[in-house]
């Protein structure tokens, strides 16, 4: 095969792309999905194929093809070449890449155990224990469900530097969900783990404590009250941290968003842009969670990357264009779904660096506000800067206690003020938010996380009047 | 197109060989290309042809399902095979009757356009070079992003009761989100159209109502924290609409996971709201002749005065419930497995236009692009209004900045307090606007 992959991009260049780049994946994935007590859903895939990439005169040319045979990535190359030119007339901000060595490479699959060499029966079996604890946890329980899905296969990455780099790739990943319901009060709670593992990872799960676990958090959603409208102090903690440094902040550190002119971080480079507490990163080359990796799509060493550091924004996150945009070392960020898609800009595991506080010590010096606590799903408006996250929990602190339990409260704000008002930093920080980040029409694998953070002045949605607020 | 078919079948005939006690089989064939702009650039343009199957099996009523991005006669018996081994690891079902027998229906005019089918990447290029040139025509300064794409093609369905369809269609789309930053005060809009036929798309003035939007979204700024009424531009509304349909989804309801089980033939909105479901429309983005499982639509009203008239049923959930199936099986593509989903929705309009609704308003927002949909199991509602105006004394004000709204599905549905005359058509889909008479505002102004 590598003859014949060689061979087109030998063409391309021959034909008059300044780059070409193809990926040719192969993957098998089971996913298992049980509900109610029923395992009554059970689906196989297989994916196959490669995506042709190509730079002629400043545009970009894409065709990928389920079939990977000679003569139609021959066709591929011709769409691809033809794609590219009908563009380049109106390219106005010419397309280009940053010239990096060509990387050779090998790399093995981090799991322990073949999820397809565990029975299917097994995993069947395992699965339904999970989804049954959660089930039996209490009859206010009215719907369980537990879904598993690995996936397999192999990545080949080459590019008209000569690239050539085989990967091979497992993932596993396991998900539970409870609703309770007392009334016409319905509230749910979700669990998940993830990551480019093995089954390793389901076998690691405790049903008891982690199904157990989600049922009571719905169970005692039944009993929170609506949240508080108003603006508050707030103490977020790590999974909360993790969906704010992901969303509110990360999208603008993308260098894509940075150079398009969407990302509120554009010409700030070594200012003070928040809080000296704050230190943020994003690292791929972390071992076994969601968001790690060796290389990037593009064939790049992915590498830790300090987006902040102190509080002075430091640098951004770039694919091969990017990177060459904005005068700046590749650092590996570049992903694509799947062959069918074309490499994004894309975080990996974003964080939070831990600082020197407890979460007792910011609790006891928080005269009034909210202790936020487990992430639901965020939204950026990254031109704006603006951001909005959906929380699970939200707790009263009066002068210094926690009290009342709420439930479904957003907060919002513009990112580098929130970031600026942090007077507090957890001395721990955990990863818990291993999941799927969509962007341009793609999902990719990422994890996130932090330390218990206090921020000041934060607008908080709930639908409770706002006598609670301050 | 009988070439697809017959490779169904013989995925059909592949599962029943291996023991399969019912089965489908999807075969498709799309064609797709898309334009991207970036920073006011044409920067890319892609070509995508994918073809795949998927097989759906039944052993004792558990369900596999296999799939794989290939269309050949191996594939169709490798993939068959595939999705009765996983039927047979799954638990058994007494709720699963059957899949539904084959049932005549009409075909729906212009879902395939062959004059958009046959479009190069030429014509996209130009559509989006053109936007470009009408966003800097309203602002110098501004930096257009969006694209233009379409997609067309084949797909056939065959089951082991004798259903045999097959179906082409066509789309296209256009986008244009424009951005204006002047000294960090950033106003930014959106607008697209789409459509199935070529002469119905919009390709001019597109980028044009965006950018003058954008210019009106400069100055944004917070709003005291309190309850207010909400006028729902027609695409917020639609949004809002749309996802208390889908919570309509019978087997979340089946599940005890929607916030509408139990609520079948009750009133679930205010009765100034009628919804009607119609998929037989000419060229329209959700029409079609039969659903995904090959049942036949039927136009109908889904909520009648404010009353939920059914649930949405795919063959699974009708015969559980002992109802027949309702047409509304749904199918993303090969590699997924049947879901449910609604045709085009026809929201009935008022008797007041969006203009007289704003005007009846002393204080509250209007909101242009919002999801507002409550979450389908708890029917709680938290999100943001990025994208809208402060209305002050009848008439739209100053832009809206970190803005949040808390409420309920009972809350939001039940004060909807009038539908406008006047309208958004997408083809397909009516949407007017919607007002609703108060929620829970928190803001920092």
């Amino acid at each position: 095969m590598r003859e014949m992959i060689e061979e087109i991009l030998t063409q391309a260049r021959s034909r008059g792309a300044d780059f070409a780049d193809i990926r040719i994946a192969n993957g098998q994935g089971t996913s298992i999905s049980v509900e109610d007590g029923q395992a009554d859903k059970i689906h196989s895939g297989e994916s196959s194929g490669a995506g042709l990439r190509v730079l002629v005169d400043g545009a970009w040319g894409f065709a990928p093809t389920n079939l990977v045979t000679r003569e139609e990535l021959r066709r591929c190359l011709d769409d691809a070449l033809a794609m590219a030119r009908a563009a380049s007339g109106h390219v106005t901000d010419r397309g280009m890449v940053a010239e990096v060595e060509p990387v050779e490479a090998q790399v093995d699959s981090d799991a322990r155990t073949d999820p397809r060499e565990v029975p299917l029966s097994d995993r069947v079996r395992r699965i339904f224990e999970i989804e049954r604890v959660a089930r039996e946890r209490d009859e206010r329980i009215v719907n369980t469900t537990a879904g598993y899905r690995d996936a397999a296969g192999t990545l080949t990455i080459a590019n008209s530097f000569g690239t050539w780099i085989e990967q091979e790739a497992t993932r596993c990943s396991v998900r539970v969900m409870a609703t309770a319901q007392s009334g016409d009060v319905r509230q749910f709670a979700t669990e998940s783990e993830a990551g480019p593992r093995g089954y390793e990872i389901i076998e690691e799960i405790d049903p008891e404590a982690w199904a157990g676990g989600t049922a009571d958090k719905a169970l005692a959603l039944l009993d929170a009250a609506p949240a508080p409208a108003g603006t508050f102090d707030v103490i977020i903690d790590p999974r909360v941290c993790g969906l704010l440094v992901h969303e509110a902040f990360g999208h603008n550190a993308e260098a894509d968003a940075v150079w398009a002119g969407e990302s509120i971080l554009a010409g700030h480079e070594g200012e003070q842009v928040c809080s000296e507490l704050v230190t943020i990163v994003d690292d791929p080359s972390i071992e076994g969670i969601n968001g790690s990796f060796r290389y990037d799509h593009e064939g790049v060493p992915g590498r830790r990357q300090e987006i902040i550091t102190g509080g002075v924004l430091q640098g951004y996150l770039h694919s091969l264009e990017t990177a060459a945009r904005l005068g700046a070392e590749p650092n590996g960020r570049a992903r694509a779904q799947s062959h069918q898609d074309e490499p994004l800009v894309r975080m990996s595991n974003t964080f939070i660096e831990a600082g020197d506080a407890t979460l007792e010590e910011m609790i006891a010096d928080t005269e009034r506000g909210l202790l936020l606590k487990g992430a639901y799903w965020g939204y950026v408006f990254t031109a704006r800067g603006q951001f909005t996250c959906n929380v699970e929990n939200a707790w009263a602190i009066e002068g210094g206690e926690p009290g009342q339990h709420y439930r479904n409260a957003s907060f919002a704000g513009l990112t580098m003020e929130m970031l600026s008002r942090v007077d507090a930093v957890g001395d721990e920080i955990s990863f818990d938010l291993g999941g799927m980040c969509g962007k341009g029409g793609q999902s990719m694998y990422v994890d996130a996380g932090g330390p218990y953070l206090r921020i000041r002045d934060i607008v908080v949605g709930g639908q409770q009047a706002a006598g609670s607020g301050q | 197109m009988s070439e697809l078919l017959d490779l169904a079948q013989a995925a059909v005939e592949a599962a029943r060989a291996a023991g399969a006690d019912w089965c489908d089989a999807y075969c498709a064939d799309v064609t797709e290309i898309s334009v991207d702009v970036e920073k006011s650039s044409i920067n890319n343009c892609a070509t995508i042809r994918d073809q795949g199957l998927s097989v759906r099996a039944y052993t004792n009523g558990g369900q596999g399902f296999a799939s794989v991005q290939q269309l050949s006669a191996h594939s169709a018996r490798e993939c068959a095979e595939r999705a009765v081994a996983m039927s047979r690891a799954a638990h058994p079902d007494a709720d699963f009757v059957a899949l539904p027998e084959p049932a005549p229906f009409g075909e729906v005019a212009e879902l395939f356009d062959d004059e958009m089918a046959g479009l190069g990447a030429d014509a996209f290029v130009g559509w989006c070079a053109r936007g470009i040139e009408e966003a800097l025509a309203v602002a110098e300064d501004a930096i257009v992003q969006g694209g233009a794409g379409a997609g067309w093609g084949e797909s056939a369905l065959a089951g082991s009761t004798g259903v045999a369809v097959t179906r082409r269609g066509s789309s296209a789309s256009l986008y244009f989100f424009v951005i204006l930053n002047r000294d960090g005060d950033v106003g930014s809009f959106y607008e697209h159209d789409q459509a199935r036929r070529l002469a119905d798309l919009e390709t001019e003035g597109i980028a044009t109502k965006a950018a003058e939007d954008a210019l009106k979204q400069l100055g944004s700024r917070p709003i005291p924290t309190a309850r207010l009424p909400i006028v729902l531009g027609p695409l917020a509304a639609m949004g809002l609409v749309g996802s208390v349909i889908g919570a309509a989804d019978a087997e979340s309801v089946q599940r005890n996971r929607s916030y509408l089980a139990g609520r079948e033939g009750e009133r679930i909105t205010s009765e100034v709201l009628t919804v009607r479901e119609e998929p037989h429309v000419p060229a329209g983005m959700r029409s079609a002749p039969c659903d995904g499982e090959g049942v036949p639509t039927v136009p109908r009203t889904l909520i009648d005065a404010g009353v939920l008239t059914t649930y949405l049923h795919n063959s699974y959930t009708a015969f559980k419930a002992g109802v027949a199936p309702t047409g509304h099986a749904s199918r993303g593509g090969y590699g997924s497995s049947v879901g449910i989903s609604a045709g085009n929705l026809q929201v009935q309009p008022g008797g007041k236009t969006e203009a007289e609704l704003i005007a009846e308003v002393d204080e509250g927002l209007y909101i242009a692009h919002a999801s507002l949909s409550p979450h389908s199991i708890t029917g709680e509602v938290s999100t943001t209004a990025d994208f809208g105006y402060r209305i002050e004394g009848g008439e739209l004000t100053t832009p809206l900045s970190t803005t949040l709204i808390g409420s309920t599905a009972d809350e939001l549905l039940g004060g909807i307090d009038a539908v406008s005359s006047d309208y958004r058509e997408e083809p397909g889909f009516i949407m007017p606007s919607i007002r609703i008479a108060s929620v829970q505002v928190a803001s920092e102004g």
